[in-house]
């Protein structure tokens, strides 16, 4: 049923395209009429099972929902499409259209593509039959027609992932620098989550590395057995926040101890330690006027300077307009505390200027990705089976030692979780568009 | 920062350790102290942590946050500027953080051992007798660095990272760009090492001489920059610039930046503070009969508080190259007295400007070499 709805989609959308493809026509002359209707039954199975295969690989494709939706898109590009040619409208219309048209566009282009290779190999496997039937006749130019057919098959493939692509929701900030936390559990596994934490903190510098991302020390508390407290950073690079927005959440390890009864005892402890990732963009970067700021720092009577010691470093940055504030005392240097308060100031500026759109979009994807929440165990770190478990997705990876060292093993797994969230993404997208429209959108399938 | 995580070690050795490491204060605190031993208070020493001003050892074990609000209260009770802050930076050091809230969570809830419950009531008991706490704990952080701090030498003010900050954003607008206008800076009065070591530690082709007439000064600065690992960019020197001009200008051609950060109290104010100082508290300059912690030459810049940042702007036009400039931490009433001042006395010195500190102050004044007329007439005859 949903194939044939969907060749159905490509036999409506095809007018056109044969004449372009000279070389192809000349075949078809060449093989002449003759097994044409032969042909045309046999065709529609082969592709079946062509198809069934290659749904396997992209199965979002085959989601009818999906299906659904991208016909809804195709639908509004081209009312878009004809209302800008034909209706009067007025100038404000018109931008407002152009500019749905714009994001509208690249999908378009994609559908477009799939649906002249669709036809394309349509064409060869009727020629296919058609030399097959005429038989002895070329041996050479059915191995030619073959290995045509199985380019054709891949290119749909691609294709067909790039349509996908262009479907699913993008997350502006994905172009982002983060500001990247790594915080050691409280006590419940002592040692154990320290130690932990420094070695996440060490596998992030591993990724940054092999991503070629700069990785910038912003605070690093160790603790005191040679662990990590807290540690903050700030990645910059290529699409940074996109791979490591997945990595915020609570992860969980299970080992022995190094030293101690427990080590003794071979007693495996848990332990957990938190990511918090936060974005900061590049193009949204605000400038912040020095005299919107209030610094409260200690002041002294007097003429301050070499007659005061004061030994109070504590720094409070408000920004007048917002009301927005950050306050550090993390060290005992007053510049280096107003530095840190002035970034953190930078960032929330920039979240709350952000807006309530993607606040709206941050919740409905933290929803959309069902269960998963910032305080939630998302991963986790199994030494004593050498094991790395993603429970949001079961990913699961041996070799742990290989892991932490934040190569490629690392990339495959961030990978795979994106790839698993932009699914969701695109499905959520899909059933609200779908529950306002779907009486429409039935009658236009049928 | 070493001495925190040694300690923390095991606890076998922390108690040796922190033996040696009580002994070896002590004896500083002697020969610190041999001076004045005359004085009719002797405020600490062996003997005096066992006096009943100090709060009694408690008889069972208690957490860090009862320890750190028992001190509290105590220091309140006598008198100490910024008890809670005292307190809390003690026993963040005790427990091997910088600050309270660098702690691990939790941390303060839980019992401190004998051993640093003593190493505590150690501490405090020193602090009771107004010792600055950065020199209590013997570290302060200055800008990035971790700098060790020890009696008497001066304990840089938040104010002086700001110097640094004026002297690096130029620094960076305008990098030398290797060969002869690789930059070099001459620090006159460089105490713990701060300012030359905050340059060296951001500029990395900087090369830096510090002069200060303080032996401790001295021998502090090179410490701090073996610490950090800056020593091969550093030259130091134990030169009295007051009295021994020549030698500074023997040393010291052609630099880029001059920077200081002289004493520039008003003599009276250093008189006339003294005893309020002491009772409304600051640890910073204490009675003349109480130890004085931080060196009073350290401090006091005469009169009107100019004598040093005088002969330095005397000294800076033989000492710069041209184009250089001059960064001066000040007094906030002297950049107006400063100004009329080089236009009068010091020829080929430019006032380029005055800057404030964080508090809003006027505490910074930047001057610039520029080639006086003289000069230049001379150099436009000889091409005539």
């Amino acid at each position: 049923m949903l194939v044939s709805s969907c060749f159905r989609l490509c036999f409506r959308r095809s007018g056109g395209v044969y004449s372009s493809r000279g070389r192809r026509a000349g075949w078809r002359t060449l093989t002449g009429q003759t097994c044409v209707n032969y042909a045309n039954t046999t065709e529609q199975q082969l592709w079946r099972t062509a198809t069934t295969k290659r749904l396997y690989h992209s199965d979002l494709y085959k989601n009818e929902s999906v299906q659904r939706y991208l016909q809804q898109l195709m639908e509004e590009y081209r009312d878009l499409s004809k209302k800008l040619e034909h209706v009067y409208l007025s100038e404000s219309d018109r931008k407002v259209l152009l500019k749905r048209q714009s994001e509208l566009l690249p999908l378009a282009n994609v559908f477009k593509d799939v649906e002249a290779a669709l036809k394309d190999l349509e064409e060869l496997l009727s020629l296919l039959h058609g030399s097959a039937c005429v038989k002895d006749k070329d041996e050479q130019l059915t191995q030619l027609l073959k290995e045509e057919e199985a380019q054709m098959s891949q290119e749909i493939l691609n294709l067909r992932k790039d349509l996908i692509k262009a479907l699913v929701p993008i997350d502006p900030l994905d172009r982002s620098n983060v500001l990247l936390e790594v915080v050691s559990g409280r006590t419940t596994g002592g040692d154990i989550c320290q130690q932990f934490t420094k070695e996440m903190f060490d596998m992030y510098q591993g990724f940054a590395c092999y991503k070629n991302w700069d990785f910038e020390v912003y605070n690093y508390t160790p603790a005191e057995y040679g662990g990590l407290h807290h540690a903050a950073v700030r990645i910059a690079g290529e699409n940074v926040y996109r791979h490591l927005k997945q990595e915020g959440g609570t992860h969980r390890v299970q080992r022995i101890p190094e030293v101690g009864l427990s080590s003794r005892m071979q007693r495996i402890h848990t332990g957990t330690m938190t990511v918090i990732v936060l974005p900061q963009p590049v193009e949204f970067d605000v400038s912040i006027d020095p005299k919107d700021l209030r610094i409260d720092t200690f002041r002294s009577r007097g003429p301050g300077g070499q007659s005061v010691n004061t030994t109070d470093s504590a720094v409070r940055i408000v920004h007048l307009p917002t009301g927005i504030s950050a306050e550090c005392q993390q060290t005992r240097s007053q510049l280096q505390n107003r530095d840190t308060a002035m970034r953190m100031l930078r960032v929330r500026l920039n979240q709350s200027m952000m807006g309530k759109e993607t606040e709206q979009r941050h919740t409905a994807r933290k929803q959309q990705v069902g269960t998963r929440s910032q305080s939630e165990r998302i991963r986790t770190y199994n030494f004593s089976q050498d094991r790395v478990t993603d429970h949001r997705t079961g990913y699961t990876t041996r070799d742990i030692k290989e892991f932490m060292k934040g190569g490629e093993a690392l990339d495959n797994l961030i990978s795979d979780v994106l790839a698993h969230a932009e699914r969701e993404a695109l499905l959520e997208v899909v059933e609200s568009s779908g529950s306002v429209k779907q009486p429409a959108s039935g009658q236009s399938a049928d | 920062m070493e001495t925190v995580l040694l300690c923390c070690k095991t606890v076998g050795t922390d108690s040796v350790f922190t033996e040696t490491m009580w002994r070896r204060s002590v004896g500083a605190a002697h020969t610190w102290f041999g001076c004045r031993s005359a004085g009719p208070k002797r405020i600490w020493g062996p003997h005096a942590v066992r006096t009943c001003s100090t709060p009694a050892l408690p008889p069972g074990r208690i957490t860090a946050l009862q320890a750190v609000d028992l001190w509290r209260r105590h220091f309140e009770e006598r008198g100490v500027t910024e008890p809670g802050h005292s307190s809390r930076y003690i026993i963040a050091h005790l427990l091997g953080a910088k600050t309270v809230e660098s702690l691990e969570h939790g941390k303060l809830t839980e019992f401190l051992s004998q051993e640093k419950t003593e190493q505590m009531w150690r501490l405090c008991t020193r602090r009771l007798s107004r010792m600055p706490v950065q020199y209590v704990i013997e570290e302060w952080d200055f800008r990035d660095l971790t700098l060790k701090m020890r009696p008497p030498v001066f304990i840089p003010r938040p104010e002086t990272e700001e110097l640094v900050e004026l002297v690096l954003r130029d620094l960076m607008k305008n990098p030398g760009t290797g060969g002869d206008s690789q930059h070099a800076c001459l620090e006159v009065g460089c105490g713990s090492g701060a300012i030359s070591l905050s340059l060296l530690k951001s500029l990395p082709q900087l090369k830096v001489i510090a002069l200060d007439q303080s032996q401790a000064a001295v021998d502090l600065t090179v410490e701090n920059a073996l610490r950090l690992g800056l020593q091969d960019r550093l030259q130091v020197y134990h030169i009295d610039v007051m009295k021994d001009a020549e030698t500074v200008l023997s040393l010291c051609r052609h630099v880029s930046v001059l920077v200081s950060n002289p004493p520039y109290l008003f003599s009276e104010d250093v008189v006339s503070l003294e005893p309020e100082v002491l009772r409304w508290i600051h640890g910073v300059i204490i009675l003349s009969a109480a130890p004085r912690f931080e060196d009073h030459s350290a401090l006091d810049g005469g009169e009107d508080g100019l004598n040093v940042i005088r002969q330095i702007l005397t000294l800076a036009p033989h000492i710069l190259s041209n184009h250089g400039r001059v960064y001066l931490e000040v007094d906030p009433r002297h950049p107006v007295l400063i100004r009329p001042w080089v236009e009068a006395h010091v020829e080929g010195l430019h006032y380029v400007a005055t800057q404030h500190d964080f508090t809003g102050r006027p505490r910074f004044c930047i001057l610039q070499k520029e080639k006086s007329h003289k000069d230049r007439e001379l150099y436009l005859g000889l091409r005539n």
